[in-house]
This record gives structure tokens, sequence and C-alpha cells, in this order.
């Protein structure tokens, strides 16, 4: 976590602690051979399934074990399976990966998981219009509602965020570009101590000012403006700064010079 | 043996219900009594028809011979007025006679944690702090880095300012530069002159961070203040207060009543007591060997004497005979740094539409855009407000004070104070004298607190549904010519009386917990005394008990929620 010091324990509080972890590593050991042994006999029952669910609880991080669960679903749950079934088994791998998430927010297999997820949802449930995206739809909803508790629980989470862009792009439908603006506004305003929100700010404008869609002068003149405000209340606040020095030397320049001279002239 | 206790306590305000339940868990048998039919006693939390009824009993016209616990509160609580109205679902009412904030750090909310009383009751995070402005609008209050970088309202270089102001104040500042020699010197000056801060922004800090009452509070009191306040934000929430549910200080007050219960306490509420005698040796074991000087206690309407070695009363409870050998405790903070006011003046009035906060509205424009995929959590316009402070600083409405701050609480449905679609507001101001009724200085702060309500209808007047107004006399602080007793005194005295909380709103309640720790010491001690002179204990007052006992974690409390 953020800021958090690292507390020393005591030798007998290691000795004892080790102990402990020799039981479960063993424990440990033998789950892992028995299912290795299982992918290379290429066991896709459900019964290995359920004993990949049990590993990756232990050792989210084990991504073999990932690829072998993916492999089960797609050649040994998935062919017998109607769109229904498999819509639905992919909801509660969501649902256990969101598990996960809250206990390790920053292990790049489980958001990837969640992604190989989301993109195997089979097309429905109707044949045509809204319908025909509804799953992925409600999915994909849902998806942009956990990426959003997860960076209220932590703002500076640069993988939910990076996560987060992926989503806004995969919707089956997008959402405006402005809103993302306001969010990153929210963010922003509840704490700009915030590389993460400030670039995503920033890659928001690049977009929308190289679509078209806002005016670039009037953007940067607020811009300045809100810099200036977060400089004053707290100067030492780094991202501020790299955010500041991105609307200065972009390299797409659209204010004139005077105004850069009366910039400097203000700041401290 | 029968009926023996060893502390009685009379009244069932906060203070002493703080009392009580640390001493009934400290091991000691405590029959807790409160004349009224209610807890809480002067901190209580009524219904609307419970108000009405304690205004009527305390403004009728009566001489109160036989009752000197009526003729104390009346004069306690004088100048009373009421609207004559009466509304309908009383009961969801939940009017407290002491409106209070409890900041999220300090003694209340440590010992509302460590008694388990937390756990039975709810608490609602304050929404918003807001400054009557003169031109009639409300300003928001800028009380953290937050607020500070959001405020449309503040300079640039204003901004650096206060930013410095509230770090100094959030560290260490005991030894800095700035405060040398500058403790006792007006808080306002001190903003002026060591932080360069402009009259509307001193203003704004001294009167709606550290609730300062007038220009003449001092400079030490109110940092230490601001600095406690400043640790209590975020801890819950953004705002450094909670609003307790039903009505505050009067529920809270009952839930240490229950754990006094739980711990063996025996309560009586609505009965008088007719007669204390003593104290005088009575026996308390079976074989009436071992005596020790009780108290002898009868309540009407009851059968049994109590027997007891200690009495703690509340001013008012205390029967009058006892006065002169008992002992006053003094109150923690007798002056915080203010004047010494002699009366407070307060209103309680129920309106029937929200007042609305200003929309702190964000350095861009970007309102009314939907950016959140949870948009059902937040609606973005959101401006009635449940629960709220507003603070009128002196000179800030045209027609009241010129030298003292208005404080006021406004609380809803949300903290279970009220129906739906209802608001209680409360209303204070600190008076040196009392010389025009609370009618006449509070009527105009109400009505500018009404003006800036959402209007429901085209017809709707300011006027509130119901109001009651009062002064309440502040029992005196210490004067040199009667310095209260100092602490470590004797033990010997064995009726113990209670000092009155502050009557500050965010100093109220911790106010009663610190002197309810210091009335659990003096009670432990002159137990402990009372035991040793009767040959049946050594008086080994060496180990200071701790205030509440440990308690265990709980492994399950730690579920977290999506």
């Amino acid at each position: 976590m953020h800021g958090v010091k690292r507390v020393g324990q005591s030798k007998e509080a290691l000795g004892a602690k080790k102990q402990r972890e020799q039981a479960k590593i063993k424990d440990y050991l033998a789950l892992t051979d028995d299912l290795l042994s299982r992918k290379k006999d290429k066991d896709w029952s459900k019964e290995a399934f359920d004993l990949t669910t049990r590993l990756l609880q232990v050792n989210p991080e084990f991504y073999t074990i990932w690829n072998y669960r993916r492999s089960i679903m797609l050649n040994g749950l998935f062919p017998p399976s109607s769109p229904e079934e498999i819509n639905s088994l992919l909801a509660s791998e969501l649902s256990m990966t969101t598990a996960a998430l809250k206990a390790h927010p920053k292990v790049y297999w489980i958001w990837n998981h969640r992604q190989w997820c989301l993109e195997n949802v089979p097309e429905g449930p109707g044949q045509d219009g809204a319908d025909f995206h509804g799953w992925r739809k409600a999915n994909w909803d849902r998806e942009l509602y956990v990426v959003e508790k997860m960076l209220d629980a932590d703002a500076r989470n640069f993988l939910a965020w990076n996560y987060r862009r992926y989503v806004l792009a995969s919707m089956p439908i997008q959402r405006p570009k402005v809103s993302e603006l306001t969010y990153t506004t929210r963010k922003i305003e509840t704490n700009f101590s915030n590389f993460s929100a400030w670039h995503q700010r920033s890659k928001v404008y690049t977009s929308l000012w190289d679509s078209g869609s806002l005016d670039p002068i009037k953007c940067q003149e607020e811009e300045f403006e809100l810099v200036r405000n977060a400089m004053y209340t707290d100067p030492n606040d780094q991202s501020v700064w790299m955010y500041h020095r991105w609307l200065v030397g972009s390299g797409k320049l659209y204010i004139t010079v005077g105004a850069l001279r009366q910039l400097n002239s203000t700041a401290l | 043996m029968e009926g023996y206790v060893d502390v009685v306590v009379l009244g069932t305000g906060l203070t002493e219900s703080i009392t009580a339940s640390a001493l009934s868990k400290a091991g000691y048998k405590v029959a807790h009594i409160d004349f009224n039919p209610y807890y809480g006693a002067d901190e209580a939390s009524l219904s609307l028809d419970e108000l009405i009824h304690w205004v009527d009993e305390r403004s009728s016209l009566e001489s109160e011979d036989a009752n000197s616990y009526l003729e104390s509160q009346k004069s306690q609580f004088i100048s009373i007025s009421r609207s004559a109205s009466k509304l309908p679902q009383s009961r969801q009412y939940s009017l407290s006679l002491a409106p209070s904030l409890i900041p999220s750090v300090g003694p209340i909310i440590s010992s509302l944690v460590s008694s388990g009383v937390a756990r039975y009751g709810g608490y609602r995070l304050l929404e918003r702090v807001g400054v009557y402005d003169i031109s009639g609008t409300i300003k928001a209050v800028p009380g953290s880095k937050e607020d500070v970088f959001k405020n449309k309202d503040i300079s640039l270089v204003d901004k650096r300012r206060l930013m410095r102001f509230l770090m100094f104040a959030a560290g260490e500042f005991e030894d800095k530069k700035e405060i040398d020699g500058q403790e006792n010197t007006p808080f306002l000056d001190f903003l002026k002159i060591s932080f360069s801060l402009n009259e509307e922004i001193a203003a704004v800090i001294a009167y709606s961070l550290a609730y300062c009452v007038s220009a003449s509070d001092t400079t030490l009191p109110a940092l230490l203040r601001i600095r406690k306040y400043l640790h209590s934000a975020g801890r819950y929430g953004a705002s450094s207060f909670l609003v307790g549910h039903y009505g505050g200080s009067g529920e809270i007050a009952q839930g240490f009543c229950r754990t006094a219960a739980v711990a063996g306490g025996i309560y009586v509420l609505g009965r008088r007591v007719t007669a204390i005698t003593g104290p005088v040796p009575q026996p308390i074991s079976e074989d009436e060997s071992t005596k020790l000087s009780s108290y002898s206690v009868e309540l009407e309407d009851f059968p049994e004497k109590l027997s007891c070695n200690l009495i703690i009363s509340s001013q008012d409870h205390v029967l009058p005979h006892l006065l002169p050998t008992a002992k006053h405790i003094p109150p923690s903070t007798p002056s915080s740094g203010m004047q010494p006011y002699s009366f407070i003046a307060r209103c309680i009035a129920i309106i029937d539409r929200p007042i609305s906060f200003s929309q702190q509205s964000s350095a861009l424009e970007t309102e009314g855009i939907e950016d959140s995929a949870s948009s059902l959590d937040e609606p973005p316009l959101q401006q009635n407000i449940d629960t709220a402070v507003l603070v009128f600083p002196p000179s800030s409405l045209p027609g009241g004070s010129a030298t003292t701050a208005v404080h006021v609480l406004i609380t809803g449905e949300a903290c279970m104070a009220t129906p739906n679609g209802k608001w209680t507001v409360y209303l204070s101001m600190p008076l040196l004298e009392h010389s025009s009724s609370p009618e006449s200085i509070l009527k105009p702060y109400l009505k500018a607190a009404l003006s800036l309500t959402t209007p429901s209808s085209a017809d709707s007047s300011t006027e509130p549904l119901f109001a009651t107004y009062y002064i309440q006399r502040l029992r005196c602080s210490p004067t040199p010519s009667h310095p209260f007793p100092s602490r470590a005194s004797d033990p010997s005295s064995t009726v113990l009386i209670t000092p009155p909380p502050s009557t500050l709103l965010p100093e109220s309640s911790d106010s009663a917990t610190i002197n309810a720790e210091a009335v659990f010491r003096a009670a432990i001690h002159t137990l402990r005394y009372v035991h040793s002179t009767a040959g049946s204990a050594n008086f080994d007052d060496g180990e200071t008990e701790s205030f509440w006992p440990a308690i265990e974690a709980d492994p399950a409390d730690e579920a977290d929620e999506w």
C-alpha cells in the first residue's frame, strides 16, 4: 500500500511462522504436481477444473494454471453446453475473480483472465437489436462498475486505470469521451496527488482535440487555471508538475508565448 | 445484603451515564435513578410530545416547594416559549436538549468503542458545514486540501496562505515560533497577523473550523480544537464529525445505561427520591461484623430502601441537604479560552423543507454530465442536505449580533431524528447577560436559515412548523474567590456532583466523557477509602484502573462489502 512502512519481526516470530508454513507448502506442492500431470495428460474434466480453483485461491499468480483452466473450459466444459450455460459459467468466473481481486488487486493474471472471459461471452441472448449484445453489454457494464469500485478503494492503482481504458474501448456501445473527462475531474478533486488520474486526463484530451470535439485553446486555458490552483494549494505535489509539463511541452502548443510568460511570473 | 449497592447515581445525563457504565463494568454495584420517565436528563432525546411536556413543566408558574429537582430545572431553563401547534407523528421525532457533534477522534468516540456502546446505535457523517455570508448565501468552509483546491472564492495567493495555516494547525505547533507568546491573543488577530489571512478567511476559520464564539476567543484553545478536528477528518469519511441517530446524546446516554445494566446495574426511571439519610455505620455482611458508613435512599413507591456508600449526582438531581458536604468535580475545560458566558439562548424548530447548501462547484464546468457507472450512488446535483452545520459569524446577519456567533445544527430523517419530509433546526448562541427574550434573539437567524430552503410550493411560508425558544443558565465557572477544590483532595466526601458538559456543539460529548472519567476516578478513590476506614479492605490507591476493561477484537468484524 502507498506510504505504509514494513514492520520488522522478531526471530522467534519468524521461526514459528516458518513451521506453520511447512505443512502448507507440502500440500501446495502435492496439488501442483497433480495438476501439472493432469495438464500433460489433457485432463479436461470438471474434477480438474475444481482442483485449479483450489490452487488459484492460494496462488493467483501461477499463470500456467490459469492457462490450464481456460483450456479445460474450451475443450471440456464449453462444447457440451448451450450458450446460456456458457454465459452463466463465465459469469461465475467473473464473480470468482472479483473476489480474488479484492485480495490481490494488482495481479496481472486475474485481470487477464477476466479479459478472456469477457471476450468469450457468446452473442445473445436474442438474435437482433439490443438483445444481440445483451449478455455482452451487461457484462461490460458490470465490468466498468467493478473497475470503479477498485478505483474508489485505491485511486492510484495503475493496473485498474489501464484496465479501465480497455473496458471503455471494448464496450459494445461506447460511452461519450466527455464523461470520462468528468470522471477524472472527480478523482482529481478528491485527491490531486494521483499520477494516473492526470495521465488519463491527458489521454482523453489528446483524443478529443485530435477528433475536433473540443477546442484546444479554451481547454488549455482552463487546464492551466486548474493546474495553477493545484500548484498553489500544494506546491510539493509532483503529479501536478508532470501534468503541467505535458500541457506546456506536448508539442501541440496552442497558446501564445505571452501567456506562457505570464504563467512563469505568477508561479511560485 | 438486600438493597445494598456501592453507588447510587442520580440523573441519567450523558456524564452520569458514562460514569455508571464504567463503575458497573469495573465491578461496582450501581443503582441508577432518574426522576424523569426517560433517559438522558438535560441531554435527553425527546419525542415531540415529550418536548412539549418538558417545556410546559418548566415554564409553569406554580412554585415547586416539594420538588427540588423541578425547582432547579426551572432556574436552569428560563424564558421558555413555544408555538401552539401540535404535529402528528410525535414519536418519530427525536429532539435533543443538547445537540452535539461527535469528533471522529477523541474521548467520546474512544469510549463508545471501548465500552461497546457504539454497537447499540447508528451514526451519520456530517454532510456539510457552511458559513452564512452577509450577501444572504451559504459559503463552503475550506477545511481540507481538497476543499481549498476546489473553492472558487479564494484567490491563488490566499489559497497558499490558507494551506500554510492548515498544515501548521495540523502539526505540532506548540514549539513553533508563530505561537510564541501568542497563546492568549485573540485568535482572529493571530490569523491575520501571523498568517496574513484576510478578514473573511480568518472569520471562516475561527467561527466554522475552530467553533469560536466571539472575536475575543484566544488562540491556543482554538488551535487545539482545530487540530483535533483536522485529525478527525478522513477517519470515517471526509467530514470530521459524526451525528448520532435518534437525537445523539440522549440515545448515547441510554446506550451507556444499557451496558451498565448488562454489567449488573439497577435502573429506576420516573421515580422521585423521597429521602436520603446518613451516612451512618450499617452492617454489610451476613454476620453484621463489618459496618460501613452508608446512606439510606428512599424512593417513592419503592418497597426497599437502597443502601450505598457513595452518591453521585447531577446538580439538579441532588437533594439540597447533601450539598454542604458534597464535592463538586471540576469540569474538564472550565473556560476554553472564551469569555465567561452565563447563559445560552437556544431554539429547537421543525421545518418541512430542506435547507439548500450551494453546490460545491468544481473548478471545471462538468455538472450534469453522467460520468460514473454507479450513477445511482451519487446524484450529481444534490443540494438538499440532511445533516449539516451552518455558522453565522458575528455581523454576518443584518440585525443579528455583532459580537457573538450562532451555531446551527440541522438534522433530518437520515439521522432518525424526524419523519420523512421534516428537518430539525437547532440554534444556539451564548450570552453574557440575559436582557432580551430568546425568541427575539434567535428568530432572525431562524428566518435567515429558512429563507435558504428549497421551496416546495408557491405559497410556502418562511415559518417553522413548530418552534420552542428558551435560555439555559450555565453553571458558574470557578472564580478566584470560589475556586473548585483540587482534584487530588480529600477522599472522604461521599457525595460527588458531576459538572455539566460544555455547550459548544463539537465539544459537548467529549467534555461529558472527560468529566465522566474524572468522576469515575474520584468515585473509586472514595470507595476504596471508605472500605479501608471500615477495615474491610486496605487502602490501596496506587493502582489506577483503566477507564474501560479491555475488549477482545472480534474477527467477524472484517467483512468487506461491495
